[in-house]
């Protein structure tokens, strides 16, 4: 009987990851083949992956556009993870009544869409152009400004924190640490695996974001690669060998990060429903 | 604290102070500094490269002007422009945008005042009729009519043999003969005739295109759908060949392209701009023609020519409109050799009707078996019917391909497109 469960257990779990790997594998495979070979459905990989590369190389900028991608999200993070974190860190141990509602307030703006936001954050930063045009529309600042925290992360970095043992912040103030030395020299070394997946999952969303950067960016030459590969498809006659392989090449970063950060994120993760 | 709060206050003040000198400062340069002018449009392989065609040919006219071409997918620039348009932030638009002609009007009626009017600039007598209404807007020209969208049958003529048929027993046909070469093709060679994705209806849109209707009446507002006999037609054709067992089905473009390219299907009826996708596959070489697109049956006021997609420019209404509409006028507007250069180049072919007694239009295509392609499809374009496009032709869509759906399983068609009616009007108003 257990036999039985077991194999019909694995055998779901088995149909389950090829579905969620199928398309993985096909990127991978579609980006050594040639177009007319992708359009027909290939499975088997091909020799044209070179071939795919330098034409991909040939008609868009690869390289700048990952740098700035890299740089907007690295520095999204870093943002992020210190300003959520204060936020989530300030919310949990000073709490009052009034912080409460505050909190509350927060997490309603979690459930108005990023589209019904756009327009009147296009205009903010249109007139923000006219005071510090170093921050305004067309520039990597108005890219990471709206995204530097979210209702999200605050409430995630909140929900971490009740882990954190009041015992070692009272320690703390009794060996004579300021609050923020607390928060710096204490909480952020203990708490390295909610800051793992948190920066994870802004990383991902940073480096994949689409919408924003769309709308605000408007000089090639500062375009992010997700930009860029929605150009490539844009053709009366994409060539799909090339635009797999550019979507494998932007893939690559997410994924690095995620492998070697495996192991603190499900950590991480857990901590949270705990 | 009460110190904090003055000194919020006077920063307050004094970046609002800046905000004022700031932004005159902002309105009095850009004015002065129009040596520079931007164009967005899409697709590297046509559009792009056409934009870098005409940088080079407007050289010569004036050779202080830098042309900026950003390349941004089609999808992404109406994004952009409704975003800019909508918020009412100039900051970033481009000087010249390329808009396809079945979104044009929603962007001409919505933002009048943000679109440079090029009525003196263009002579729109020279370009294709049926190019004008989408681009003009109370009788003002707004677009620089670009490609056309002009249709053809693209047919495998070694298939054709084997049926027994021959190039000329399928010249302008009407639907119902098409569905029965169809037959015989299949009998032949066990090849299907076309694939069709049910999402998409251009197949229709040419249908009803080619007797001079659409899914909106003349005034481009009012639908209309229910006792449209073009459309009501179209809908029948449309079930005959799925019933004659011809369509093999397509989920997206790379399977519609998959599917001409793997040989599986005999024919393809579609813009001329796919012909490089056609030609991609060199093996085919010579196994190819274009015949003139199927008319209606029923209809006596349908013809041989239709159009699917194409696009025009617009020159957007911001400092560096005059030299933005220059440009444009001095090679798309009115260049002949430089539409020679273009169909050369990349294929493009143009709506500018001077263009067609060039040399390069004249060419014969040996992948064709040596048929003067270019210059079929330009005797084409001159006769595709005028029709307004109007606002909604994608929102409509939407609504006709589920009731496509309702009639193929068996509803009754005038109900159908009744229904359709109903909701376009409950929908668009």
């Amino acid at each position: 009987m257990t036999g039985i469960k077991k194999v019909s257990a694995y055998g779901l779990l088995a149909v389950a990851s090829i579905i969620s790997i199928f398309p993985f594998f096909w990127m991978v495979i579609s980006s050594t083949n040639k177009s007319s070979d992708v359009t027909q459905g290939k499975l088997l990989p091909g020799a044209e992956l070179m071939n795919n590369l330098t034409k991909l190389l040939d008609t868009i900028d690869l390289v700048p556009a990952l740098l700035n991608s890299a740089k907007i999200s690295i520095l999204t993070t870093i943002l992020a993870m210190l300003i959520a974190s204060l936020a989530g860190y300030g919310f949990e141990i000073y709490r009052s009544k009034s912080k409460d509602i505050l909190f509350n307030i927060l997490l309603l703006s979690m459930m108005i869409p990023f589209a019904a936001l756009m327009v009147p954050l296009f205009r903010m930063f249109g007139s923000i152009s006219q005071v510090l045009p170093a921050i305004g529309i067309d520039t990597t600042a108005a890219v990471i400004l709206p995204t530097v925290t979210t209702a999200f992360l605050i409430f995630f970095f909140r929900q971490n924190t009740k882990m954190f043992p009041r015992e070692i912040l009272e320690a703390g103030r009794i060996d004579g640490l300021s609050e923020l030395g607390i928060f710096f020299r204490i909480y952020i070394p203990t708490m390295k695996t909610t800051y793992a997946a948190a920066a994870i999952i802004t990383f991902m969303a940073s480096w994949n974001s689409y919408l924003w950067p769309l709308v605000v960016l408007q000089t090639p030459e500062k375009m992010t690669i997700p930009l860029l590969i929605s150009n490539l498809g844009s053709s009366y006659s994409p060539d799909f060998g090339v635009i797999m392989t550019a979507i494998v090449i932007a893939t690559l970063p997410s994924a690095l990060l995620f492998f070697l950060m495996q192991k603190h994120f499900v950590a991480g993760m857990m901590g949270s429903v705990k | 604290m009460k110190k904090m709060l003055s000194l919020l206050l006077v920063s307050i003040l004094l970046l609002s102070a800046c905000s004022g000198s700031k932004s005159k400062d902002a309105s009095t340069s850009s004015g002065k500094d129009t040596k520079e002018i931007t164009v967005w449009a899409w697709d590297p392989n046509f559009n792009i490269k056409a934009l870098n065609l005409a940088k080079d040919a407007y050289k010569s006219e004036n050779p202080d002007l830098n042309v900026k071409v950003v390349e941004n997918a089609q999808a992404d620039i109406v994004q952009k422009l409704n975003t800019s348009l909508s918020s009412g932030t100039t900051k970033g638009l481009p000087n010249a945008v390329l808009i396809e002609d079945y979104r044009a009007q929603s962007f001409l009626q919505a933002y009048p005042d943000m679109f440079y009017e090029m009525t003196d600039k263009i002579k729109a007598d020279d370009f294709a009729a049926y190019k004008i209404p989408p681009t003009s807007l109370d009788g003002k020209n707004y677009g620089v009519p670009f490609d056309t969208g002009v249709t053809g049958l693209y047919i495998r003529t070694d298939y054709l043999e084997k049926a027994g048929l021959k190039v000329s027993d399928v010249q302008d046909m009407d639907w119902n003969k098409y569905i029965e070469v169809g037959k015989k093709i299949k009998k032949a060679t066990g090849k299907v005739m076309l694939t069709q994705d049910p999402k998409d209806l251009g197949l229709i849109r040419m249908m009803i295109q080619s007797s001079g209707s659409w899914y909106l009446k003349e005034d481009g507002k009012t639908p209309d759908l229910a006792g449209n006999e073009a459309l009501k037609e179209a809908f029948k054709t449309y079930k005959a060949i799925l019933d004659a067992d011809l369509v093999k089905p397509a989920s997206d473009w790379s399977q519609f392209v998959g599917g001409f390219n793997s040989g599986d299907v005999a024919t393809v009826p579609t813009g001329n701009w796919i012909t490089p996708s056609v030609k991609a596959e060199a093996s085919q070489s010579g196994k190819w023609a274009v015949v003139s697109m199927p008319r209606q049956s029923d209809n006596p006021k349908s013809v041989n020519a239709s159009n699917l997609g194409g696009s025009s420019w617009y020159v957007l209404n911001i400092p560096g409109k005059e030299k933005a509409a220059d440009f444009l006028a001095k090679t798309f507007g009115s260049n002949v050799d430089f539409y020679q250069t273009l169909n050369k180049e990349i294929g493009a072919i143009g709506t500018y009707k001077p263009a067609a007694e060039g040399g390069a239009y004249k060419a014969s295509d040996d992948f064709f078996g040596g048929q003067k392609v270019v210059s079929d499809f330009a005797s084409w374009t001159e006769k595709i019917p005028q029709v307004n496009y109007g606002l909604h032709t994608y929102a409509i869509e939407d609504i006709l391909a589920v009731e496509m759906q309702n009639y193929l399983k068996g509803k009754n068609l005038d109900k159908a497109l009744e229904d359709a009616q109903a909701q376009a009007e409950a929908q668009i108003k």
